[in-house]
Formats: C-alpha cells, structure tokens, sequence
C-alpha cells in the first residue's frame, strides 16, 4: 500500500474524532438552534422560500472551525508516533493532507445535501437556515459541495501549518507566526493605500461571486499547503 | 558485507551544547551492540539522528547503505522505539494495528504474545499507562515490526524485573529466528550486559569505546588486599584508579592477566575481580584510553 493512504488510514485508526465528533457538533447546534427558532415568532408566510431576515444561525462555523482544530491535532502528537512508524515527512504531510481533502469531498456532499433538504422542508419546518449562509453557501447544491468542500480543506490544512509551527518554534514561535501573518496584511494594506488602490480593491471584492471566493481560497489553500510543506520539511521529534 | 549503520564525523550541536562530536563507527549486519553512556551523553540524538528524526549539525550517517532522514526505502526496514515515544490519544490495539500497517514484516501473532506477556491491555487508552507498560509497547511494536534495523532508546525504563526478563529472553529468541541489526541504549549495563555482542560507549557526545563485548572480558582487573603487595604486584602495570584504606588497597589494573600473574596474585594473598562491563563503562567515562586497551589488550602502555 502507498505510505500517501498508510498515513491517511492511521490517522482513521481512531475514527471518532473525524465522523462522531464533527457531527455531533453539527447535530447539537442544529438540536439548539431548531428549538430556539420553533419558539421564535415569524411573520413571513410558510412555505414562501428563502430565509426570513435573522434566521440564519451561522452557527454550521463550527464544523467549520473544528476542522481547523482537526489540521492542528493532525501534526501534534500524531506526527511524532507517524515518523516513529517510518513514515516520511513528505509522505506524513501528503497523506494528512489528502485525508483532509477526503474527508471536506464527502463532508461537503453531506452539507450540500442537507442544505437542499433545508429548502425543501421550508427551513426544516421553522424556517431556519443553518445549512444555508448568505453568499457564501447560498448558491446550488454543487456550488456549496464545492465551497463547502474548498473551505473545509482549507481550514485543516491551515491548522497543519500552526501544529508544525508549534512542533518547530513552540508557543514563541507560534506567536510570531501570527505576528508574521498580521505584519503582511499590514504591509498588504499600507502598499494599497500607497497605490490609492483600495476602490480598486473593494470592487474587486464586491464583483466578486461566491464562485470566484473559493476560486481566490482554492488557491490560497494551495498557498498554505506549500507553507506547511516547507515547514515540516526540517522539524524534528 | 556492508555496515548496516554507519555514522562518519557526526556532530549535532545544540544553542549551548555539542550532543555529538564528531562521532565516527559502523556496526555490521546482524549484531547486537550496546549503546551505552551518561545521561546526556549524546545516546538519543545518535540515535535519533540514525532513525532520521533528528538532523545532524554535520557528518553523515548511513542505515542500510542510505541516508535515512525522509527516505522510505530505509524507513520502512526500521523501527525505533523511543523511551520517551509521544502516542496519539489512542487505545493499545489501535497502535499496534497501525505498526501493522507499516511494518512490511510484522508478526501480529508476536505483538499478541507480547502484549500478553507484558499483561498489556489491548483497549487500555495509551495515556493512561504506567510508565512500565508504555515502555513494554514500545518494546512490543519494536519486536513484532521484525525490522532489518532496530534501534532501541532506554526501552525498557519503568518496567519490573520480570518483564525486563521477558523483553532480552525475547530479544535473544527473535534475534536468533529472525537476525537483525540491533542496536540498544541503556542504563541497566550489567544486566544486559550478555546480550551484546559489541558496545559502544559515548561520553559528553563522543566515542570513549568501541569494542567487540569479548574483547572486553579481562581487560582490566581489580587487585585488592594489603597495600604494600597490590603495589608490588602493579608495579609497571597501567592504573586507573587506586584506593587506600588504611593498610589495604585496591587498585584498578588495565591488561590482562596471564596464569602466571594469577599464581603471584594469590602467593601475595591478593583478591583479582575483572571489571564488569559496567565499571568499564564507568571507567571509560573520562578514560579516553581505554579504547585503545581494547583493541589491543596486549600492548596496554594507558
């Protein structure tokens, strides 16, 4: 077997963390948010369509934001005992990485189906949107597979990055990570206004469609992808 | 035949500290040697650096004829066990099921066994052993990985004398179905002292001795009783290291000792103990001669 699979197989020795847990997430806030908005009062007509004015929970982040805490568990005492089985830096990063983009394909056909029976149901009978978030998952069933699925793989591979920053530097490091982060958006900012380019900048973003977002963070994930590569290319355990 | 490890002017240096200095040897295909010395004497960067997981400042080092950082031809025929191996959190089987995976030739029936043997619970959750128990996982994974090099850290630190017991009888019996090379770090020295075939001893991270473990038999001597016949019978023969207490003395001879030298012993009511692989090595710390005395012990001129 190709170590690529090995190491994405290791990592599902213990699947709980990837399928139970993620879900359960889901399945809690969604639990909480559909008894919240079935005792919430709403004046627009059933069976209507669409998402009433403040009936989009957004809380469906936190799948979202636990898989960034996925990417970051990903490295931190998995990598040690990883190597220790002989697999590769490359290998243990491809392989990690290739899971993080199995699981947001099949995580975000599950969303992109959930979402469609959200619409179908009429906001799953109280008129709520959790599966459904304005611009961002808001378009066809594909699109929102594949933002879904462009941001979740994102996530996890930015949370790769911070696990080997930390492996590497330790918290300092880590810090300085950020620190870094910030510095180049600041000087991103400064060089705009230098330019006078921020109407330029802000059209660009208001042009924007969703598709064209996750085009921007498909690339911006492959951006990540590379730093985190480079990063563990010398860490040792 | 080729080295199957292989290390040339290894030197790692940390911030404040030199962990290996120029450190230069090769251990041949299917041995057992003992890696032994200090904490901190340098025994897990050497051997973290051999299994690829740590870099080396300079110098170079071989396993199976390759560089093994980052190279899988060479990572999948070897196994490392770390005394301090970080695991995932997960349960005992679900380690042992994932070694199953990378090990091209692990022995599930063995890790069975040992984990039987070593009275390793298959769903107990890793983080929650006894330090005993995580080291005889260690062992365990080590063991049934049956790899072509196998490198073992401090393996054995937390667990009882039975199960010490278990891991060399078991050593010994792999090793002799399945020969390997086996390169083991400890502290325990005289207990495993009969399981090497040929040790290598650093201090403050360089080479102080490297020798075939039956060179090592004899090769230096306590002499004790009254002072004035130990030091007779040392007269013109090297000393490391010499005692008084009161009349009586003791000293430490180098170089072995002929029949003769045994008859003038005991014709001057003198005591000869050979030194143990243990006091040698603790000898050896700071006794860069030595080396030399074992690879000629007849011309010792320490």
């Amino acid at each position: 077997m190709n170590t690529l699979l090995k190491v994405a197989r290791y990592h599902l020795v213990q699947p709980i963390p990837f399928l139970v847990v993620a879900w359960g997430i889901v399945a809690f806030s969604f639990a909480v948010n559909v008894i919240v908005y079935a005792f919430a009062p709403t004046s627009h007509p059933a069976g209507a369509g669409g998402v009433p004015a403040g009936r989009y929970t957004g809380a469906l982040a936190s799948l979202f934001v636990y898989f960034m805490v996925l990417g970051v568990n990903s490295i931190g005492r998995w990598l040690p005992f990883g190597l220790a089985l002989g697999a590769s830096r490359r290998s243990y990063y491809a392989g990690t990485a290739l899971l993080a983009a199995g699981l947001a394909v099949v995580d975000g056909l599950v969303l992109a189906v959930l979402q469609v029976i959200e619409r179908a149901t009429d906001g799953w009978g109280v008129q709520m949107g959790f599966f459904r978030i304005p611009y961002l998952l808001s378009g066809p069933w594909y699109l929102t597979w594949l933002s879904s699925f462009v941001w979740l793989t994102l996530l996890f591979v930015y949370g790769m990055w911070y696990g080997i920053v930390f492996r590497r530097w330790g918290l300092i490091g880590t810090i300085a990570f950020i620190a870094a982060q910030a510095a180049v958006l600041v000087a991103a900012g400064l060089l705009v206004t230098r330019a006078n380019g921020w109407a330029g900048v802000g059209h660009f973003f208001t042009g924007l469609t969703a598709t064209g977002l996750t085009g921007v963070l498909a690339v911006l994930a492959v951006a990540l992808l590379a730093g985190g590569q480079a990063t563990i290319r010398r860490a040792a355990i | 035949m080729t080295a199957a490890i292989s290390a040339t002017a290894l030197t790692r240096r940390y911030r404040d500290q030199v962990a290996l200095d120029d450190v230069s040897f090769e251990l041949p295909t299917g041995s057992i040697t003992g890696l032994l010395g200090r904490n901190g004497a340098g025994k897990t960067t050497l051997l973290r650096i051999l299994a690829g997981q740590e870099f080396p400042s300079a110098g170079s080092v071989r396993v199976l004829g390759e560089p093994p950082a980052d190279n899988e031809r060479v990572l999948s025929r070897m196994v490392f066990v770390r005394e301090d191996q970080a695991y995932p959190d997960i349960k005992v089987r679900h380690a042992l099921r994932a070694a199953s995976w990378f090990y091209p030739n692990w022995d599930a029936g063995l890790a069975e066994t040992l984990a039987a043997d070593f009275n390793l619970r298959p769903n107990k959750a890793i983080k929650k052993l006894s330090r005993g128990l995580r080291s005889a996982l260690g062992i365990t994974i080590g063991l049934a990985a049956r790899a072509e090099v196998t490198l073992f850290d401090e393996p054995y630190a937390g667990l009882d004398a039975v199960a010490r017991q278990i891991f060399y009888d078991r050593l010994l019996a792999e090793y002799g179905e399945h020969p390997r090379t086996i390169l083991l770090s400890t502290h325990l020295i005289d207990e495993a002292a009969a399981l090497f075939e040929s040790v290598v001893v650093i201090d403050q991270g360089r080479i102080v001795l490297e020798a075939a473990a039956d060179g090592l038999r004899g090769v230096a001597s306590t002499v004790s009783g009254p002072l004035l016949a130990v030091d007779e019978f040392t007269a013109g023969r090297p000393v490391w290291a010499r005692r008084r207490l009161g009349s009586q003395a003791s000293v430490v001879t180098v170089g072995p000792l002929a029949e003769a030298d045994r008859a003038r012993a005991r014709a001057l009511g003198l005591d000869l103990v050979p030194l143990t692989l243990q006091q040698l090595v603790v000898q050896a710390a700071g006794w860069p001669g030595l080396a030399g005395a074992a690879e000629h012990p007849e011309g010792v001129s320490a």
